[in-house]
């Protein structure tokens, strides 16, 4: 292997002196305190990895993003300075068709979900301890294996400190050498502000959720902590908000569900399904529901199983019956129009 | 001059009166008195053309042609307005000699004196200012336009806004504007009357919402015949068809006489990018995004009617799909090309059904068959100088100069180098602002 070693002291001297302190500052400010949130993340205990990459799992949370293609394929801003003016086609029927099959082989990729992994353990490796380097430079050295082809995860980081001390990298070390040697577009070496408390809150209180979460999505890595208590706060104010709708269609909507049911929360998602009439996504949910915490659901069939979950897990019974029982009545009533109109037009 | 003859008389009276003096010493002590005066000088009026006519009349003399010199083309430069009144500032009893009169331009007792009539010291402001008054007369200036509120050029009136059409009975134009686009004047020549000189106005109006119209109107003053173009617009409305409330619905080609104009859609944030009374035709029909490019004669009237003949001809997409039984989509690319069907026909054509020599190509459709021409561009001449390339060489260090003060700006509130923590001076000097300047200097 080529590999060959690579120091960067200048690097040093002006981005780990100056900005390591105030973003270790920032994180400590998003750890403590975040509106009335508190983080949850998954802390590979049990890890969710294996669970959310099951076939059938993600068959169910695709069923509860709701594919709307129009939504899937909504106006975006591109961030250039004018729009572009759109082409007009003139089609036949069979040429529209064609069109449109082309580009539902694209909804797949647009709206895949981000994985769902437990958190990164801390890197806390000495390699040696060379007491006779103390006190050499005044600023660590970091060597940095730039070998092409090797994944951004596996490159080999280290450090020497200033007392001699020969170690790993450490995670967030490692992600902004990464992001110098291998840039990840539109991706930057420091987190962007709107991720610090003060802003934070009022970009969430903007309910620009989809926002949060792309931005989130492409900042970190998907078991980065930060990323995880960033997401999991943005997931509970919308849980709170009642604000399902903003990421139905968006490739967020899987891990959202998968986020909820995993921590127990899907007494609210569950409730708009049902007072929207969606009985199948309902469904989907719980089966969701017992595939993660492996809880055996006897009952099949529409609403019974729907019945046995509120009974049984629920955390809103009364909320959850009456709007089932809502439900149910509007459905009779149905029929009975129905049945009424046929008889009226003697359908028998 | 009265002086003189009393001078005169009195020395005659004593001539003859007093016969006991001698005659030479009377003599003597007259050339004393008047060493330069002749005895008998010529005699002076003080009657003049200035103090024997009013003021009024005076002024009316020269500023004023008679009605036969006025037929001729004299004075045109002479007006009403250059009248001065050059009463205005002055008081009695105040003038060039800095007199104190009491009782006039002073109370008589001031305290326990009485005051004395006296001579002050000459004021030269005084003199100064009745000018400065004088001059500020007959100079009128119109209120300053604000920028929204001007035409297309200075204080004319093309391009500029002149309200809604004046309401016919129960019909008031809400929610409408017009605009003028041309005023001049036109003259009209008879064998009996002569040279008749006339005023002519086209307005264009609407309500920016697909309703608009346009009318000529004529008249002695530009006012009554901008009055009369508007009125008469407010009766010609047409009413256009706008795509997604911004452009028009597809591009098209439109022609009145020599004038031919060729129309393109264009998105949101484009704006209106054609000749000016095109704009102020949009300006008004509602329409925010165009380009227009006008080809042969410029001559406004013809601009105005092939525009709007342009914009009632146009076709809905529907109509569009159902004409070529075929849908019409679009193709974005801020949904990432996602098929966007506009219109769909009653009856769709199958591919077999579809003419060989059929247009199929949108634009040309549009264009029926015509096809703008398009000129190569040519890079610029000093494309190839040396200086060009040290330039070039020169500006491509500062290509993210502006990117890096963003974001400097946004990360630490200024703009600043790696050094400025230990070094404070590592900062871009910055001018103080005017305040600043002169509380410092204070």
């Amino acid at each position: 292997m080529a590999a060959f070693t690579h120091f960067s002291r200048k690097l040093l001297l002006n981005s780990l002196k100056l900005d390591v302190r105030p973003q270790i500052n920032n994180k400590c400010m998003i750890c403590v305190r975040l509106l009335s949130y508190s983080p949850k993340e998954y802390d590979g205990n049990p890890d969710p990895g294996p669970i959310f990459m099951k076939n059938e799992v993600q068959h169910l949370l695709k069923t509860l993003t709701r594919i709307d293609l129009a939504k899937v394929f909504r106006k975006r801003k591109l961030g250039n300075k004018q729009l572009e003016q759109p082409t007009y086609k003139f089609m036949t029927d069979a040429q529209l068709e064609e069109a449109l099959n082309e580009v539902k082989k694209k909804v797949d990729k647009i709206i895949q979900i981000p994985p769902v992994v437990s958190v990164r353990k801390p890197i806390n490796r000495i390699l040696s301890r060379d007491s006779a380097l103390q006190g050499l430079d005044t600023s660590n050295f970091v060597f940095t294996d730039v070998t092409f082809g090797v994944h951004n995860s596996e490159r080999i980081i280290v450090v020497r400190d200033t007392n001699g001390t020969l170690k790993e990298a450490d995670w967030e070390l490692r992600d902004r050498i990464n992001q110098i040697y291998f840039p990840v577009k539109h991706r930057s070496i420091k987190i962007p502000k709107m991720f610090q408390e003060s802003y934070f809150e009022n970009v969430l209180n903007k309910r620009e959720y989809v926002f949060i979460l792309d931005r989130a999505c492409l900042q970190f890595e998907p078991n980065d902590a930060l990323y995880q208590k960033i997401i999991s706060i943005t997931y509970q104010h919308i849980n709170d908000n009642n604000e399902f709708d903003v990421l139905r269609s968006t490739r967020h909507f899987g891990s959202f569900a998968f986020f909820l049911a995993w921590h127990k929360m899907i007494d609210n998602l569950l409730l708009d399904l049902i007072e929207t009439e969606h009985i199948d996504e309902a469904n989907a949910l719980i089966e969701l529901y017992s595939q993660i915490h492996k809880v055996k659901l006897q009952s099949d069939g529409n609403l019974r199983l729907l019945e046995e979950y509120i009974k049984n897990f629920s955390n809103k019974q009364g909320a959850l019956e009456l709007a089932l029982q809502a439900y149910k009545n509007t459905v009779k009533q149905r029929e009975e129009l129905e049945a009424g109109i046929k008889k009226a037009h003697g359908h028998s | 001059m009265a002086n003189h003859l009393l001078n005169i008389t009195r020395t005659l009276s004593k001539l003859t009166i007093n016969t006991k003096y001698r005659l030479s010493n009377t003599i003597i002590r007259l050339e004393r008195d008047l060493p330069t005066q002749p005895l008998f000088s010529n005699s002076t009026r003080n009657t003049n053309f200035f103090n024997k006519l009013p003021a009024e009349d005076l002024w009316k003399g020269i500023t004023s042609v008679s009605n036969a010199g006025k037929k001729r083309g004299r004075g045109k430069t002479v007006s009403r307005k250059n009248i001065k009144d050059l009463n205005k500032g002055q008081i009695i009893g105040v003038g060039k000699a800095n007199m104190i009169w009491p009782g006039l331009t002073t109370p008589i007792i001031r305290g326990k004196e009485i005051v004395e009539q006296q001579q002050l010291p000459e004021d030269p402001e005084r003199e100064k200012k009745l000018n400065m008054l004088r001059d500020k007369m007959g100079t009128f200036r119109y209120a300053k336009l604000s920028p929204i509120e001007r035409g297309w050029s200075g204080a004319k009136m093309p391009g500029r806004s002149i309200g809604p059409p004046d309401p016919v009975g129960e019909d008031t134009f809400e929610g409408f504007d017009s605009k003028v686009l041309e005023l001049k004047t036109v003259f009209n020549m008879k064998g009996n009357f002569g040279r008749k000189r006339r005023v002519s106005a086209t307005v264009v109006t609407g309500n920016k919402n697909g309703l608009a119209g346009f009318a000529m109107g004529k008249g002695i003053e530009p006012r009554t015949a901008m009055r009369k173009a508007k009125n008469r617009s407010g009766q010609k409305l047409i009413h256009v068809k706008i795509f997604r409330n911004h452009t028009v619905f597809h591009d098209f080609f439109t022609q009145f006489g020599a004038t031919k104009i060729f129309v393109s859609q264009k998105p949101e944030g484009y704006g209106l990018v054609c000749h000016r009374a095109i704009r102020t035709i949009c300006e008004v029909v509602g329409i925010k995004d165009l380009y227009a490019k006008v080809e042969g004669s410029t001559n406004l009237n013809h601009i105005i009617k092939a525009f709007f003949l342009g914009l009632v001809k146009q076709k809905t997409h529907e109509e569009i799909a159902e004409e070529k039984s075929l849908h019409l989509v679009e193709f974005c690319k801020e949904n990432g090309y996602f098929p966007t069907v506009l219109a769909s026909p009653t009856k769709c054509k199958t591919e077999e059904e579809i003419k060989k020599d059929e247009i199929l190509d949108f634009t040309q459709y549009c264009f029926d068959g015509r096809v703008i021409l398009k000129k190569k561009k040519y890079p610029p001449f000093y494309a190839n100088y040396r200086s060009y390339y040290i330039y070039l060489k020169k500006q491509e260090k500062l290509r993210n100069k502006q990117q890096v003060k963003m974001d400097l700006i946004a990360e630490y509130g200024e703009i600043r180098s790696f050094l400025t923590e230990k070094y404070p001076e590592c900062r871009p000097s910055r001018r103080p602002k005017k305040e600043e300047q002169e509380e410092s200097n204070d």
